[in-house]
């Protein structure tokens, strides 16, 4: 029996709903996506603490800039108190292990912005589809995991765009999600990156489950993507 | 022609004739005698029946009423900084001195030059002396005392009727010419417009409304009526010689310690009215903010702030200054970064316009901004 088509997208956006409560309004669409992602751009390396105080227990460190391309690392934000000690925190999600997990930093030395773009990836559907101002502007049909190397279904983002050169496989574009697969601590020198990169170099058909965790775009899809999409950008994994 | 007589009897007569013409004849010759308003001197508003206050009126002296009783809202935010006598002892002998001095003030002698009648008292200069009305008083934009550097020279205006001043109209001292020595009775009612600068002794038959903003410099005495005020500052402090309830102050000082800021910011305004009385307060400034190209997203665009007597424009970008221009053209290049951001300009002006804040909002062309740099395929696949 085939499934409804909008039950993995609404179960995607109450998975949406579920962060903490937002410091300001976030605008939505009437079908339910928001309109716009606030994201916060790190000026330097931040620490990112459990709780919104410098007491509480530090997660990680947050470098600020993107690992493979250098870019500044933009944080989708979830919400922003005035913590006890006075100083004003942003709770935002995090990249790595383990997948989706999120942190509060300090909002001094970043650069608040928004983003007007949301990536839905539905893997039963074996769709990528992409909205902008909370509206649907492109649906892709994508390789998707295996069901023996699946991805990590949640909420993420996407950490940089980079250009994959012809030579190696995944080209012509990438794009980094914050996420990182359950199956693979280490995968061809990588740290288990999950991405929605191209089928350069790749032959499975678009449409099949045959991937190790990554989701992979037709190259003129993802290009498209790669010339939209940044830093920041948020990454629902749906089943 | 009275001719007098040769006869003792006849001499008896014309001697007493003599005292009477003189005593007639005196008062006619004499100059503007000395208004002394004694133990009243210490008010700076004494009514007869009531005085109500609304809004934070400032009162530097002291405040009567005397034969009625009501004072009412003298509580904060107003301010007395005197002492208040509500139908005592003090009050009624300022009341009683009160009218001696008015009825001093309306005994002067005016020449008839110096009848004003079915005239405005705005926009002349007048030398010290008596001068009267016979029926009302109307003011209408300044009038200038002018002592001519006598410290003791004395004004007094004789309205039979009522005296009424407009909006924004004031009184204004040259020459060493001092607030305490001008007086003002009125044989009716007084009413001063909103924010009049007035300065002297106003003393009326019955009522004084000061209408919002107005000030004084020198006193509010109503015999028999009611004094209204609303959101004024009237200040006694320079005519002052102590007040009945409180320390005595020194006599003529500017301001004694209680007179509040406040009180002395109004009153530094009142006396710069009085120096620059056409001085105006302009507000011309105008201002737009605007981008080149005009398209809804883009990869970077010019925005441009023009206007009139801009003094100043800062500009920023999501919250963070990043220029700032004295000098024409007010222009900052924005180059598009991604997302929605929102670029402000802050504009001051060169004369009193209220700072304007502009603000352009923009996002980028997605496809104009991204152009993703060269990275390693090592993901999971």
């Amino acid at each position: 029996m085939k499934r409804p088509a909008l039950i993995p997208l609404a179960i995607a956006m109450l998975a949406l709903g579920a962060g903490p409560t937002l410091a300001g309004p976030q605008r939505v669409a009437a079908r339910g996506v928001p309109v716009t992602q606030p994201v916060v751009v790190l000026l330097q390396d931040h620490v990112a603490h459990a709780r919104a105080s410098t007491q509480a227990r530090v997660i990680e460190a947050v470098a600020a800039q993107r690992p493979l391309t250098q870019a500044r690392t933009v944080l989708p934000v979830m919400g922003e108190v005035i913590g006890k000690d006075g100083n004003r925190w942003v709770h935002v999600r995090l990249p790595g292990r383990p997948s989706g997990h999120t942190g509060w930093i300090l909002a001094d030395q970043t650069i608040r912005s928004s983003t007007e773009w949301r990536i839905v990836v539905t893997v039963s559907r074996r769709t990528v589809a992409v909205f902008r101002d909370g509206a649907l502007v492109r649906t892709f049909t994508a390789v998707v995991p295996k069901p023996s190397t699946p991805t990590p279904y949640g909420q993420f983002f996407v950490e940089e765009a980079l250009h994959i050169a012809p030579a190696d496989v995944g080209g012509p574009y990438a794009l980094a999600i914050s996420s990182r697969s359950d199956i693979f601590q280490e995968f061809e020198g990588g740290p288990g990156q999950i991405a929605i990169h191209g089928t350069g170099g790749l032959s499975d058909p678009l449409g099949s489950a045959a991937s190790h965790g990554c989701i992979r775009l037709a190259p003129s899809a993802v290009t498209w993507l790669a010339r939209r999409i940044g830093g920041g950008v948020p990454v629902t994994a749906a089943p | 022609m009275f001719v007098p007589s040769p006869s003792k009897r006849g001499r008896r007569a014309g001697a007493a004739l003599v005292v009477a013409l003189a005593c007639v004849v005196a008062p006619l010759a004499a100059q503007a005698s000395t208004v002394d308003l004694a133990t009243a001197k210490a008010f700076v508003v004494l009514a007869g029946a009531t005085v109500t206050n609304t809004g934070p009126s400032v009162l530097n002296g002291d405040l009567g009423v005397s034969p009625g009783t009501a004072l009412v809202g003298f509580g904060p935010p107003a301010v007395v900084n005197g002492a208040t006598h509500a139908t005592d002892a003090v009050a009624a002998k300022a009341q009683l001195d009160l009218t001696t001095a008015y009825n001093v003030a309306a005994g002067q002698p005016v020449s008839a030059a110096n009848d004003l009648s079915n005239t405005d008292l705005g926009n002349r200069t007048l030398k010290a002396g008596a001068y009267k009305y016979t029926s009302d008083a109307q003011l209408t934009g300044p009038l200038t005392l002018d002592a001519e550097g006598d410290a003791n020279a004395q004004f007094v205006f004789e309205i039979t009727s009522k005296l009424t001043t407009a909006s924004a109209s004031s009184v204004v001292l040259l020459n060493g010419a001092n607030p305490c020595n001008v007086y003002w009775q009125v044989g009716s009612s007084a009413t001063l417009g909103t924010t009049t600068a007035f300065q002297g002794n106003l003393m009326a038959y019955s009522s004084i409304s000061l209408n919002n903003g107005a000030t004084v410099i020198g006193r509010v005495l109503a015999r028999n009526g009611a004094v209204t005020l609303i959101n004024n500052v009237l200040d006694s402090t320079r005519c002052a010689t102590g007040s009945t309830g409180t320390t005595p102050g020194s006599p003529g000082s500017p301001g004694s310690p209680a007179t509040t800021a406040a009180a002395k910011a109004l009153l530094a305004a009142q006396a710069n009215q009085a120096t620059n009385p056409k001085r105006t307060v302009t507000r011309n400034g105008t201002t737009s903010f605007e981008r080149t190209p005009h398209a809804t997203c883009t990869s970077g665009f010019r925005g441009t702030v023009r206007g009139h007597l801009i003094k100043r424009v800062v500009f920023s970008l999501d919250g963070k200054r990043i220029d700032s221009l004295a000098t024409g053209p007010y222009r900052v290049f924005v180059r598009a970064l991604p997302g929605a951001h929102s670029v402000t300009a802050r504009v001051t002006f060169k004369d009193a316009t209220k700072a304007k804040t502009l603000a352009l909002g923009y996002r980028a062309c997605a496809d104009a901004v991204l152009s993703p740099p060269n990275g390693p395929s090592h993901f999971t696949g």
